[in-house]
């Protein structure tokens, strides 16, 4: 039997649905409430950013205008005019890197001179290149020591290994990418499109040799030290949320000259060039050394980098 | 049969969730449990670290800076047509005079290449001469070691020994490749060791109490 | 035009039950929003400051959200446990319970969705994932394969319960050839679904811990175990809080199901074990991390014996016929479920980065934040589902139907009518 209703009002609303509806006007107010961190939230996109084309769709005039946009967004962000390019591929070329066991003496020079010229984040720390110190006698990874600090390299009964992306001829980044944000260019070298990237993470997963990096925060590098001769695919800055890797000094070597990490190594340890040219050091070295290791070979990655010994 | 007034129990549930949701917009709104993200505070490293230069500079690059190469000026002292004289000490080991004190001597296992005319030429001090008699100018320092270092002469010659730098593409541009004596001093040629840059920092800092059998 | 009006006044009246309940009802509501108000504010504040507010870093770059997606598609996938007996072997009693089975399936999956979502860098890109529109690397990429079949399980199952309750909101019997078929293809689906999930793991030839073929069997019998024991744990709430009918016996054909999956699930445990530790290769660093500990690190080994020992315990109850009681099956399904989202998160996701490819071993717990993240999800995904419930419940009783349409206020909206039809069809 009904209840007689001493509160119906001219607008018809009961006490039970005026409470349950103030509950429920709380609760969208908690939930738009729940949202304010995102005020913190300062260029994480714009409408021409999310917009952007795939890097393989741009027409040269998208890309030109992207280039454009870039170099006014690094300059507002660093104070320093970029020069930023998109560099493509040179035709009968393909890279190759050997890296000399016997010379490394692990000093970690080339870390920072990569770290230096692809402006990567200081802090979070982002390197491309791990050096690995082994013992003697031994390829096992399992034995490799990260934070070795001595008063002096080389240190007597071990050899020193710096890994980086290898540029397999087989990458398994590439086939897990969901988006095609990271492919193989003719020239060899695994590139990433950073504007591409939705930072799921799987190609750091897939890679075999620990070698993607991914940006946990806002990359923070100092203005100071802004390397302004930048590439699309290479080194010009990163975001929040994308991943990055070694693309072989894609803005040096594209214009013919040697990466930076090859530059500073005070051993020549390095040694990077066109395979196809019979007459580059790479090509001399895997003709006439001996023994090349090819990381985890086993794994079917067909890597791009040959680790070698003189003695 | 639906009253209008919810039982007790339901108001009471329902004015207790007005007040948690009331307050919960206020805390989010004043950002009351922000937890501040730690990050390790990473010192900037030492710019000697990305120092490109060599350790030493070469006969040829003192030349190309038009540097003072009195050094180099052997008969400014020395007299020509007199060799000099090698003292030996009690063990038959090289005694270098006090004027060339800056040559620490240390070539070779048990220091068996402790010999000034192994490589200089004493009738012609301005000269190097080799094992099988060739004479060679100080800028061709790197024939001299090859003439007893060949599979490291021949690597170098291909690039593959020693640094480079510049460009792998000659056609964009000119290789600049090192001598021997850019980083080896040929005095005393083996490598010194030298400090290695800071190591990798974790993303999320862990303290560590002790070191670990491996390190990891 | 006038079925449109029709479906508009069904789902009108499906949304306005969801706000309305006695106490019980909204305290269990008002405790889940403000979790998942939590948890959203937790995942602004990660848009915001980026996933180093997480614990995961470049070593082991994936953690508890990807865990959780991994453990729930196996829910999702389960559902089809019910499926089959009914569907295939003409089990009357578990008929209805389909549906309560199937919209788990879905709220298991809008989790799925979320955890994935939670746990990309770029969310805002997401349409770089859409085929046609976006860049999608399908056959080659897993991840793409994932994205298909769980958003086409998600319109399935949406598909199926959407058209039997309305079908019994408007009193006619279904047309067979409507859903019939679709649930034959749920079954196959469903194990689909997670088989293409334990391959997103299976294919990476570089983490030899999880480049082994006995995953994907693993991941199905662990699904079916943990699946069927929520399913056995949910009926039996849904009984006590609605008065629904629902049958000892179907709750013990439920524990059929689970009792062969968590004997075949420990036989493959114990397959996996033997692999791993008999050859002593070198391979096995990450089942070391995980079982015993490697180098001093040993963070997950009390979670993976807690694991088994759950698991086992679970196994044994299962086979006796003391489980057979509602108090111990209970009881046996909370140690199986537990067991088994322990298994599945930590005890897959973790050591397949621990140590790195380069062997460097850094140790991995989730933060607050990411806590709260992954409690707002699921939080969340409950509140779906009681949602679900609280209308698919009185359409199947009969006090939400097209015979009392119109009618003010709305009879379905008391919680004390009796049932107008009996359930079952």
């Amino acid at each position: 039997m009904p209840l007689p209703d001493s509160s119906a009002p001219l607008t018809g609303v009961t006490r039970r649905s005026f409470l349950r509806g103030t509950v429920a006007l709380s609760g969208v107010a908690a939930l738009a409430a729940a949202l304010a961190p995102l005020r913190r939230l300062d260029d994480y996109t714009t409408v021409e950013r999310f917009m952007q084309k795939y890097y393989k769709e741009l027409t040269p005039d998208e890309m030109a205008r992207v280039l454009a946009r870039i170099t006014s967004e690094v300059e507002r962000e660093y104070g320093v005019r970029p020069h930023v390019r998109d560099l493509k591929p040179m035709d009968g070329v393909e890279f190759v890197y050997a890296l000399n066991l016997t010379r490394c003496i692990g000093c970690r020079k080339c870390v920072h001179a990569c770290v230096n010229e692809n402006n990567q984040s200081r802090n979070p720390e982002i390197q491309y290149i791990r050096v690995l110190r082994l013992p003697h006698g031994s390829l096992d990874i399992e034995k490799a020591e990260h934070n070795y600090a001595p008063e002096s390299v080389p240190e007597k009964g071990y050899f020193y290994m710096p890994v980086q992306c290898q540029q397999c001829k087989n990458p398994p980044c590439v086939k897990v990418c969901p988006v095609h944000a990271t492919w193989q260019e003719t020239d060899g070298i695994t590139v990433v499109d950073y504007d591409w990237c939705i930072g799921c993470r799987y190609c750091e997963a897939a890679c075999p040799y620990w070698a993607r990096r991914f940006n946990f925060a806002k990359p923070s590098l100092p203005k100071d030290r802004l390397n302004p001769e930048m590439a699309y695919l290479g080194n010009r800055p990163r975001r929040q949320g994308v991943m990055e890797k070694c693309h072989f000094c894609i803005q040096r070597t594209r214009a013919g000259r040697y990466p930076a990490c090859l530059e500073v190594c005070p051993a020549g340890a390095r040694k990077f060039g066109n395979i196809l040219d019979p007459d580059s050091e790479v090509a001399y070295i895997l003709r006439t050394k001996r023994v090349f290791i090819q990381l985890k070979e086993e794994m079917g990655t067909s890597p791009r980098f040959f680790y070698y010994f003189d003695v | 049969m639906e009253s209008d007034l919810p039982d007790t129990r339901t108001r009471w549930v329902l004015r207790g969730l007005f007040v948690t949701f009331a307050a919960l917009a206020a805390a989010f709104v004043l950002d009351l449990w922000r937890h501040p993200v730690s990050s390790a505070v990473i010192p900037p490293v030492d710019p000697k670290f990305l120092d490109t230069a060599t350790v030493r500079r070469s006969y040829a690059d003192l030349v190309r800076a038009k540097e003072d190469l009195s050094d180099f000026d052997c008969y400014g002292c020395h007299e020509r047509g007199k060799p000099p004289v090698l003292a030996f000490d009690a063990n038959h080991n090289l005694v270098v005079p006090e004027v060339h004190s800056d040559v620490v001597m240390g070539h070779g296992r048990h220091n068996r290449n402790n010999l000034c005319f192994n490589c200089h030429d004493e009738n012609n001090l301005e000269v190097f001469q080799t094992r099988d008699g060739r004479e060679l100018k100080f800028a061709e320092s790197p024939q001299l070691c090859g003439s007893c270092h060949g599979p490291t002469l021949r690597d170098w010659d291909a690039g593959v020994h020693g640094r480079t730098s510049g460009y792998w593409n000659r056609s964009a541009g000119p290789i600049d490749r090192k001598q021997c004596v850019n980083c080896h001093n040929p005095h005393s040629p083996k490598f010194p060791g030298r400090a290695p840059a800071p190591g990798p920092h974790l993303l999320h800092p862990v303290e560590t109490t002790a070191v670990e059998p491996h390190g990891h | 035009m006038n079925a449109a009006r029709h479906y508009l006044v069904f789902l009108q009246r499906c949304g306005r039950i969801a706000f309305v309940g006695d106490w019980r009802y909204y305290a269990w509501m008002g405790l889940l929003t403000v979790v998942s108000l939590l948890g959203l504010n937790a995942y602004a504040r990660q848009m915001a400051d980026g996933l180093i507010s997480t614990g995961m870093s470049d070593q082991v770059s994936w953690g508890v959200y990807i865990a959780n997606f991994t453990f729930l598609v196996g829910v999702a996938a389960a559902a089809v446990m019910l499926v089959i007996p009914v569907y295939i072997y003409n089990n009357e009693e578990l008929h209805d319970l389909v549906i309560f089975g199937e919209l788990l399936a879905v709220a298991a999956i809008l989790m799925c969705l979320a955890f994935v979502t939670v746990d990309l860098g770029r969310p805002d890109r997401f349409w770089h994932l859409i085929p046609g529109i976006g860049q999608f690397n399908f056959p080659a990429s897993m991840l793409s394969w994932d994205v298909l079949v769980l958003n086409g399980y998600l319109l399935l199952n949406i598909h199926i319960c959407g058209y039997l309750l309305y079908c019994r909101y408007q009193g006619r019997k279904p047309a067979k050839w409507f859903y019939i078929p679709f649930v034959f293809v749920a079954i196959g689906w469903a194990v689909s679904i997670h088989t293409v999930t334990a391959f997103l793991y299976v294919g990476l030839g570089g983490r030899p811990f999880w480049n082994s073929s006995i995953v994907g069997p693993r991941f199905l019998a662990s699904a079916f175990t943990a699946g069927p024991a929520l399913i056995i744990l949910a009926l039996q709430i849904i009984r006590n809080v609605t008065q629904y009918r629902i049958t000892d016996r179907a709750l013990l054909t439920l524990r059929g199901i689970v009792q062969v999956s968590m004997l075949i699930n420990v036989f493959l445990l114990l397959n996996e074990v033997f692999k791993e530790f008999y050859s002593g290769n070198l391979h096995i660093v990450s089942s070391k991390y995980l079982f015993v500990g490697l180098h001093g690190h040993h963070a997950l080994v009390p979670w993976i014996w807690t694991a088994i020992a759950f698991n086992l315990i679970a196994m044994v109850l299962l086979v006796l016929p003391l489980s057979r009681s509602l108090r111990w099956l209970n009881l046996t399904c909370i140690l199986s479920i537990s067991g088994i989202w322990i298994e599945k998160g930590m005890g897959l996701v973790i050591p397949g980065f621990i140590p790195t490819p380069l062997g460097q071993i850094v140790e991995y717990s989730p933060s607050l934040n990411e806590t709260l993240v992954c409690l707002g999800i699921w939080a969340a995904g409950l509140l779906a589902y009681t949602i679900f419930l609280r209308m698919a419940v009185p359409i199947l009783q009969g006090r939400l139907s097209r015979a009392n349409e119109g009618r003010s206020p709305d009879p379905a909206l008391d919680g004390t009518a009796a049932p107008e039809v009996a359930a079952g069809h």
